[in-house]
């Protein structure tokens, strides 16, 4: 589904990515863990489309498809859900009609119908229960005056609704305390099928214990320098990045 | 006085003077002297600096389509003006005791005798004067003590282009202690030229909600001047939506004569093209404890001019004033320009007083965001410029007043979609 070939990007003319390859299978998650800086949030930000992550060599291939200079909405439409680091609060703009025009414009741009006014409160009510998000924080202009783990959930709740084909989730653990973890791992966990695929990215082996993935994949220096099983993520809780990408070296 | 416009203009202050009451006469004799020695207002004069009406004036009109009539309010008293001269027979304002200024002017004598040229009086206002000297029509509305009009008053004009000599209104409203009125203010099409005057008066406790709206086509250049006295405990709501013009200007010289006086006003400005809007504030706080609020947001697209300058005046007796002001812009073009000009004159030590001004391009990473969900890019600008606005859409409390100022701004990004979704 997702393969990403020798990838280089440069952000204000620096190259942070130097060759990055990654293949994800449907139905598979996979973990992307590293230093500060590595390269992680250029990573998912570049699958995005963002301005500004200038592919200056290699492709992101999606189910067959070149995406590398598509629109970010052209992108969206086709799947590719980005979770933010830092979900962004936007005045003025309510959750409800936000959500819904996302869920619409994805929907033209797939040539579906879209749906009524009813259809999209019954989906939404029930994705909300589901992740403890009240009738008044849909209400609210998006993410604002959100607690960090409140962000965390309205993101889950977008990717629920927005049905991705794949996921990236860029330290979807940050800032959260243990039971807010808990019920985003679970509505995560919640969304796994054969046909998605969740790119997971954090430095704690702890997020790990809750959506366990398949692939583990060590990114430094703007590629990727090791790649295992689950096991990776202990290895480098006991010995730190640098022993393990030295021993990989 | 050299050029030709000045001196038809003229010309017909000299005719009008002889044509109505004396009660009037005397008041429209001193404005045409101070005509005479004015003019009209230009760039030379501070306050005109950056919107000089002479040169609007003396420019090629802009061509423009033809006007819309804007729908009439579901639940609302109209005065319906056509190029200025109020429609009595397509109106209803006398339901709530407005009376067509025409027909005052005509009677030997008349208790707008006590208001009209009184209102927070600005003896050298250039645009004042000429209004002054050449008014000819418009309407008055009292609202007695302790009253709370349910109907909103909607001043509907209707500007088709006629009548190059000028048209000259003035509006005035007082509203006794307790009393409370919401004026809906509507200018659609394009005047050759015309000025607006409003004077109100607002006793102990009143409250008057005024929403203006702008939605003037290309080539419209009209000069409008609210004055306003408020009294303690009363406040004045205002919305000034505007569109802009070849010339578009609107004042608002307020004086919060009580304690516990409060203004709020908030702007909103939307201009493409090559248009001007200036919005002017003057808010004197002549008394303690008042309170004064003002946001003005503009989105300036193609080659647009904003200008906003807001001046707070703080008397010696005005202490514990709470006076704020600010200005936010977003430039969609980089031709498009905004000017802001801040003035604060402080004479009392126990006041708070603040101003503000930014200006900028729309976030890009809201706008990366909204895109990322699946929102195309032109929709996304859109919709983020919409929220812009909506901090100062959700105050106004009539809803259906709300809705409709909200549907001019939805439709100004309609039709100006090519302009708001790309930065030249
Ligand atoms: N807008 C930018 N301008 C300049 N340099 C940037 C920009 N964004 C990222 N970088 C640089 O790119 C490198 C990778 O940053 P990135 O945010 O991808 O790291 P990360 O792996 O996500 O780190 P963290 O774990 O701290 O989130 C860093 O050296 C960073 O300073
Ligand atoms: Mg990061």
């Amino acid at each position: 589904m997702l393969e990403i070939k020798d990838l280089h990007v440069n952000v204000h003319g620096k190259e942070i990515l130097k060759g990055l390859s990654l293949k994800v299978p449907p139905g598979e998650v996979h973990a992307i863990m590293g230093p500060n800086g590595a390269g992680k949030s250029t990573t998912s930000y570049t699958l995005a489309g963002r301005a500004g992550y200038e592919v200056t060599k290699g492709e992101i291939d999606f189910f067959g498809e070149d995406v590398t200079t598509l629109a970010p909405e052209e992108r969206a439409a086709r799947g590719i859900f980005l979770a933010f680091q830092y979900p962004l609060e936007i005045p003025g703009v309510s959750t409800m009609n936000f959500l819904k025009t996302a869920m619409n414009s994805q929907a033209k741009i797939r040539g579906e119908k879209e749906l009524n006014a009813a259809e999209f409160l019954r989906a939404v009510r029930a994705a909300a229960k589901e992740l403890n998000i009240s009738e008044d924080m849909l209400k609210r202009p998006l993410n604002v005056g959100f607690s960090g783990g409140e962000k965390k959930r309205n993101e889950t709740l977008q990717m629920a609704l927005l049905k991705p084909k794949l996921a990236i989730l860029d330290e979807m653990d940050s800032g959260l305390d243990i039971d807010a973890l808990k019920l985003v791992a679970e509505g995560v966990n919640k969304l796994r099928s054969p046909e998605r695929s969740f790119l997971v990215i954090t430095h704690y082996q702890r997020l790990l214990d809750y959506i366990v993935p398949d692939v583990i994949h060590i990114l430094a220096g703007g590629k990727i320098v090791l790649s295992g099983d689950k096991s990776l993520a202990l290895q480098l809780e006991q010995n730190g990045y640098d022993a393990v990408i030295a021993k990989a070296a | 006085m050299t050029d030709s416009l000045s001196e038809s203009l003229l010309g017909a202050m000299e005719q009008r003077r002889g044509a109505v009451a004396p009660w009037l006469g005397a008041l429209q004799g001193q404005a045409t002297e101070v005509f005479k020695r004015e003019g009209l207002p230009n760039r030379r004069v501070e306050a005109w600096r950056y919107s000089d009406l002479a040169k609007a004036l003396r420019d090629d009109p802009v061509a423009d389509a033809t006007p819309v009539v804007p729908p009439s309010l579901q639940r609302a008293a109209l005065a319906a003006f056509v190029d200025g001269a109020l429609d009595d027979n397509a109106s209803s304002y006398a339901q709530i005791g407005a009376v067509n200024l025409r027909t005052a002017l005509g009677e030997k004598d008349s208790p707008l005798a006590a208001i009209i040229g009184k209102v927070y009086p600005q003896a050298g206002h250039p645009l004042v004067n000429l209004n002054t000297a050449l008014l000819e029509e418009g309407l008055a509305l009292r609202v007695p003590a302790g009253t709370k009009l349910d109907l909103p008053l909607h001043l509907r004009f209707l500007w088709t282009g006629a009548g190059s000599d000028g048209r000259h209104l003035r509006l005035l409203i007082q509203l006794e202690e307790g009393a409370e009125a919401t004026i809906y203010e509507t200018h659609d099409g394009a005047p050759t030229f015309s000025t607006v005057v409003t004077e109100f008066t607002l006793a102990k406790g009143a409250k008057l909600t005024h929403i203006r709206q702008e939605s003037f086509l290309a080539g419209a250049r009209q000069a409008a001047v609210t004055l306003g006295e408020i009294a303690d405990k009363a406040t004045y709501r205002a919305f000034y939506f505007s569109q802009g013009g070849q010339f578009a200007r609107h004042e608002a010289l307020l004086k919060l004569a009580g304690e516990e006086a409060h203004a709020e006003l908030d702007g909103a400005v939307m201009v493409a093209g090559g248009r001007h809007c200036d919005n002017t504030t003057v808010i004197e706080h002549a008394a303690p404890n008042a309170t004064s609020n003002q946001v003005f947001r503009s989105v300036l697209a193609g080659s647009a001019r904003g200008v906003y300058q807001g001046c707070i005046k703080v008397g010696q007796v005005a202490q514990k004033t709470d006076a704020r002001q600010l200005s936010r812009a977003l430039l969609l073009s980089h031709k498009a320009e905004i000017v802001t000009k801040p003035e604060l004159e402080i004479f009392a030590d126990d006041v708070k007083c603040s101003h503000g001004a930014t200006a900028g391009e729309l976030d890009a990473n809201a706008l990366f965001f909204l895109r990322a969900r699946g929102i195309p890019e032109a929709e996304a600008r859109a919709m983020l410029i919409e929220a812009f606005f909506g901090e100062a859409l959700d105050k106004i409390e009539n809803e259906i007043l709300r809705e409709a100022v909200a549907k001019n701004v939805s439709f100004w990004l309609t039709t100006h979609a090519g302009e708001a979704a790309h930065v030249e």
